[in-house]
């Protein structure tokens, strides 16, 4: 079908050789990756073995276990030490090549057993796709002819995907007044209280006081916010994807502004997949030593 | 130059993804949406509903009369304890509050063990629900609910709420 054939070529790219600086760009954004989940499952480690200490919400593998046997002992910590390990392993290519599973799997019983106190973030979604889409790519697509391809074109399809299952989310979930600007300011209001709370003290911004201030500025603000969620998935072709990215990026900045939501990670990994970087790099590096080979 | 993924290489990539997908749909079909790193991201699908917070307030200064009344957020009686200072996520700490539905002794007790009676000292501390919802055409109503005033080694429930406020099925 002719449709799939166009997202192949949009998303791997098939007609174009690789260059070094593909090459040295994909083992950079591994690395950018190995090391937020390094640094995500420490933090969780740590937070759960101070502070959960009841099951409220369970989540994923939660559901069939009690993760609640996870909260003393340092048992959490010990995990964060074994994916550590594992994960550098992975990022070396040592050991077999359904390691980055192996990861995966610890990396969601870490998310499970620190998110189970009710709250279900979704800023940490993106690294965790990305850690999955290099599992699949270790095991099915190894060796660098394939697997920087493959993993990267993969992750650009789920955020594509998920930014696009938003738009309907809402759509479903609220209907298509979703964009009605008061539902700004219920969550504005809703938003300050977790600062306040949070913070002890909180004040509105500019951007929120413009919200506030008018139906029309704020309706405006969620229509565009939408709109953009809905074009998500045209990041799967290669030369359309800096211009969505680029609205995705400004539309991050927007909720941060709007709403008091960072999303670090997700706009990091956003500026990083979103941009063809080995073009600058190319013109830079014009090789890729034996040893990067080996580890890709 | 290196040689690279090919179109038939490509195909069976997609196909992957393919199945991926099918894997990725029954999961968040039976899980709620929610499968980590799966999701159907449903943050704010659901507009305009009155929403629920919580916030804690140090009511140490205040006498017993006042507080456990509901007021309003801009007249507030007592000032917020910052969560960020004794090192609890507030969104947690929210989502304990709001989402409990059966306060039993170990769920009071983890409450105050969250707060930390280390933090808490000699002081009282108010755990308090913050309702947000629409009003008229034009405005938001927030307000503060006494809930649950904590100190280092008790916890007290609002008298002026129904006894069975505190159990299963009533909010």
């Amino acid at each position: 079908m002719a449709w799939i054939k166009s997202i192949t070529r949009g998303l791997f790219e098939p007609e174009r050789n690789t260059s070094p600086g593909e090459l040295w760009f994909f083992k950079f954004f591994e690395l950018f990756v190995v090391c937020y989940t390094i640094y995500f499952v420490w933090k969780w480690g740590w937070y759960t073995q101070l502070r959960n200490v009841e099951v409220v919400l369970p989540l994923g593998l939660a559901n069939y276990i009690d993760v609640s046997l996870f909260f003393d002992h340092y048992l959490t910590l010990i995990n964060a030490a074994v994916i550590t390990l594992l994960i550098t392993l992975c990022f070396l290519r040592k050991g077999p090549k359904w390691l980055y599973m192996v990861v995966l799997v610890l990396f969601h019983l870490q998310h499970v057993i620190r998110f189970s106190q009710g709250e279900i973030p979704h800023s940490q979604h993106l690294i965790g796709m990305s850690v999955f889409c290099f599992a699949i790519g270790a095991w099915f697509f190894p060796g660098h002819k394939q697997m920087p391809r493959f993993v990267m074109g993969a992750i650009i399809f789920f955020i594509g995907l998920g930014y696009t299952s938003a738009f309907f989310a809402k759509l479903i979930g609220t209907g298509i007044n979703w964009y009605d600007g008061r539902h700004l300011w219920l969550w504005i209001s809703e938003k300050s209280i977790d600062i306040l709370s949070r913070e002890g003290v909180y004040s509105p911004n500019f951007l929120q006081q413009l919200a506030l201030n008018s139906t029309a500025i704020a309706s405006v603000i969620l229509l565009i916010g939408w709109f953009t969620e809905l074009i998500g998935f045209t990041m799967w072709w290669h030369k359309l994807r800096p211009y969505t990215t680029t609205l995705l990026i400004g539309m991050h900045f927007g909720i941060t502004l709007t709403m008091n939501i960072r999303f670090d990670a997700f706009v990091m990994q956003l500026i990083l997949v979103g941009f063809p970087w080995y073009l600058l790099i190319d013109n830079v590096v014009k090789s890729a030593p034996q040893w990067l080979e080996k580890i890709i | 130059m290196y040689v690279h993924m090919n179109m038939t290489e490509s195909l069976r990539g997609i196909k992957i993804i393919g199945i991926i997908l099918i894997i990725y749909a029954a999961l968040v079909a039976t899980h709620e949406g929610e499968f980590w790193p799966f999701s159907i991201y449903p943050m704010f699908s659901q507009a305009g509903n009155p929403w629920t917070r919580a916030m804690v307030l140090d009511v140490t200064e205040l006498p017993d009369h006042i507080i456990w009344q509901e007021h309003q957020l801009d007249q507030k009686i007592a000032p917020p304890v910052p969560l960020r200072s004794i090192g609890v996520d507030q969104i947690d700490y929210s989502n304990f509050i709001s989402k409990t539905e059966e306060w039993t002794p170990t769920r009071l007790d983890a409450l105050r063990q969250m707060l930390g009676p280390s933090n808490i000292q000699d002081r009282r501390w108010m755990a308090a629900k913050v309702h947000g919802t629409l009003v008229g055409e034009d405005s938001v109503s927030v307000t503060i609910q006494p809930f649950l005033l904590v100190t280092a080694d008790s916890i007290y429930t609002n008298p002026n709420l129904p006894p069975g406020y505190y159990q299963k099925g009533a909010q």
